[in-house]
């Protein structure tokens, strides 16, 4: 069963095609990262999903079929473009907006506590939003997302303005609802935190997949074959199987020949008396696969 | 639950403006002004007025056994002491020593030719001029020497009534409140419709400056919330007219104490009823114009330059008030009562210069009645789409042709 099924789903904005034969799903008890480059059309999938507009062609399930307005209870947003209700006391427009998610006003409040205790805001609930910092704002944002525990749940960027102990805390808490069941989409520029919660990926350039799949395959897939290695020592000159030795900031690069293994090229190591405190294959960071990929494509352009 | 949901957006919509120091201004500001300016008068009045006594000299028995009965007329209008004195010479010296500020003179055949004289150096204020006649008055009807007709006359008193050739309307001199109310009524539209319509515009704008939009468009429907800001704005201008209405009593039940005029004040049921047929579609339409521009700007400053726009036509039925009191039933005064915009001031102001035929003021509560159901199709489209154009603004056209599709 899957949260969310998008099928072959295009949009046009304008000229531009913003969202072009894009198909993928989300499933229960994930947190789904949904990447690509400014302008790839992250928002607008997001916006068809949640029904704020529909799709040229192509077919969106959520929740097991179309879109509808008891659904809207059980998805929590919060958008790219941060918004509360400046004017009013922090608890009043928390509780408003959760009360527009169907909760009864006296239990939306209750929950209120918690959240805004666990989040350090109960002493700033009867503070105007205006008058709260940005990273408040965003903590007061999340919590109008997660309040009324949704079975979906979609982020964009969830991590702006947070102080370190915050991102802790709201990473916790994902992983927290991820462990619930719940369906999680994240869509980040934030690369190290994709690889730290994301259980799959969808990368979109120019409305189109790009790369989808868990985030193992796809490393795997762009993995060179070099081999990380910290000696306690120093390397000897040349290693059987190696072409070449890179050295760098105390650790080595071993760039491997065509048919070389690398669990040969440890027993060799090994072999000779060389103590090893790290040895491992190296994957490349998804910051530079995302980099890679989206050069790419812009390189498939111009041609 | 999606009136529940509907519920809350009213709710929210309401306190969110009803709970502002802002509001309290605008709210406090008209009656404090003419509470301001009725002192003034009042201050101004009661420091002019001379409570010296005034003279007369009779000379035709009419006043020999003078009787008078109290006719103060509270504070600002006191009660002034008539002095007789036998000659003219005499009250001439009281007058000139100014023991008295004025003085009457009844010749002989005053029962016959109701004509007397005053002697002043400083005329005397109508107030005391009037008490002065209805002094005479009294004591005329129990004067022997009078013809029995004019006397009737006297005891029933001067009260003209005005009525319509078809007898459907009646204005007698003492309601004079019915040619004021259907003026102030519509004053007091504007002033309630274009604050709380500022009200709905400003929310609209503000949620798609901050965005809170999209995270209201995820839990609700377009409808759900363009219908709820709009009731909640309507209850918001509602408690603005209440407690001025409130005022209004109030003021009449003190004023009523030093002017009792305004204690006949009172208002039949069915011109009450029409009042509120005309004003509440009129206000639901105009709201729902006010939110639709605050869906396609993008900034507040501009959708304030385009509902001024708007508000013109709504009070130009004032700047034509002359032409269309002159004429209340001629072409302009008719073309006005039918267009939407101008309809609700212009409608009441034929009302209180003429008699407006049944007929046409259900065709303008039609008219108008349809043109709010319009106006809130049009800002639910305008709202949907307005939405999804961040930081680009929307044309009407747009908003027809989309709507089409």
């Amino acid at each position: 069963m899957s949260i969310i099924n998008v099928s072959n789903i295009s949009k046009r904005l304008g000229n531009t095609r913003a969202v072009d034969d894009l198909s993928f799903e989300v499933r229960p008890g994930e947190i789904f990262g949904l990447l690509g480059p400014n302008g790839a059309g992250k928002t607008t999938t997001i916006r068809m999903i949640l029904d704020i507009f529909k799709p040229d062609s192509g077919e969106i399930s959520v929740l097991d079929g179309p879109m509808t307005e008891e659904k809207k209870n059980h998805i929590g947003y919060l958008p790219e473009e941060r918004g509360l209700y400046q004017d009013i006391p922090l608890d009043r427009c928390l509780t408003f907006l959760a009360t527009l998610k169907g909760m009864d006003e006296t239990i939306a409040s209750a929950e209120l506590q918690e959240y805004m205790k666990r989040f350090d805001l109960y002493e700033y609930r009867e503070k105007k939003v205006k008058e709260l910092s940005k990273g408040m704002q965003q903590k007061a944002q999340l919590i109008a997302t997660l309040i009324h525990d949704p079975e979906l749940v979609i982020i964009d960027e969830p991590f702006t303005s947070l102080d370190p102990v915050n991102t802790e805390m709201v990473k916790d808490l994902l992983e927290m609802k991820r462990n619930e069941g719940k369906a999680i989409i994240m869509s980040t520029h934030q690369m190290n935190q994709v690889e730290e919660l994301c259980d799959r990926i969808l990368l979109i350039d120019h409305g189109q997949r790009v790369l989808y799949g868990t985030l193992p395959e796809i490393q795997s897939h762009f993995s060179s074959r070099d081999i990380m290695v910290t000696p306690l020592s120093t390397l000897p000159d040349s290693i059987e199987g190696v072409s070449e030795i890179r050295k760098l900031n105390g650790r080595y690069r071993l760039v491997l020949e065509e048919h070389a293994e690398p669990n040969k090229i440890l027993r060799n190591l090994i072999n000779q008396g060389i103590e090893l405190t790290k040895f491992e294959i190296a994957v490349p960071p998804l910051n530079e696969i995302f980099i890679k990929v989206v050069r790419e494509q812009k390189g498939d352009d111009h041609v | 639950m999606i009136m529940s949901k509907l519920w809350h957006i009213i709710k929210h919509e309401y306190t969110r403006h009803v709970f502002r120091k802002r509001f309290l201004f605008s709210l406090l500001s008209p009656p404090l002004a003419v509470i301001a300016m009725v002192g003034v008068a009042l201050l101004v009045g009661t420091f002019s007025t001379d409570t010296t006594p005034v003279g007369y000299v009779d000379h035709s028995d009419v006043l020999d056994n003078p009787v008078r009965q109290d006719v103060s007329n509270g504070v600002f209008d006191p009660m002034i002491e008539f002095q007789p004195y036998q000659e003219e010479d005499q009250a001439q010296a009281a007058l000139e020593s100014s023991q008295i500020q004025a003085y009457y003179v009844l010749p002989e055949d005053y029962p016959q030719t109701l004509n007397v004289e005053l002697v002043y150096q400083e005329e005397p204020g109508t107030s005391i001029q009037s008490q002065f006649s209805d002094f005479i008055r009294q004591n005329l009807m129990a004067f022997e020497n009078l013809d029995p007709a004019v006397k009737e006359r006297l005891s029933e008193g001067s009260l003209v009534t005005m009525a319509a050739l078809d007898g459907s309307r009646e204005m007698r001199e003492d309601q004079w409140y019915l040619i004021f109310t259907p003026l102030i009524a519509g004053i007091m539209f504007i002033l309630v419709v274009m604050t709380s319509g500022g009200y709905l515009m400003q929310a609209v704008v503000e949620e798609k400056e901050n965005r809170t939009m999209e995270i209201v468009i995820t839990s609700v429907t377009p409808n759900q919330l363009m219908t709820g800001k709009i009731i909640g704005n309507i209850a918001v201008g509602l408690t603005q007219l209440v407690i001025w209405l409130v005022f209004g009593w109030i003021g009449l039940t003190v004023g009523g104490q030093f002017w009792p005029v305004l204690q006949d004040f009172s208002l039949p049921t069915n011109f009450i009823v029409v009042l509120l047929l005309i004003l509440l579609p009129s206000f639901v339409m105009i709201a729902a114009l006010m939110a639709a521009i605050g869906s396609t700007m993008t900034e507040m400053r501009e959708a304030q330059q385009i509902s001024g726009m708007f508000s013109l036509p709504i009070t130009i039925p004032f700047y034509l008030s002359s032409t269309i009191m002159m004429n209340p039933n001629g072409l302009l005064a008719m073309v006005l009562s039918y267009f939407p915009l101008t309809s609700p001031v212009t409608i009441l102001m034929r009302m209180a210069f003429t008699v407006v035929p049944a007929w046409q003021i259900a065709l303008n509560i039609a008219i108008l009645v349809i043109f709010a159901l319009f106006a809130i199709w049009f800002a639910g489209r305008a709202f949907r789409m307005g939405m999804l154009q961040y930081g680009k603004k929307l044309s009407i056209k747009e908003i027809f042709r989309k709507s089409v599709q």
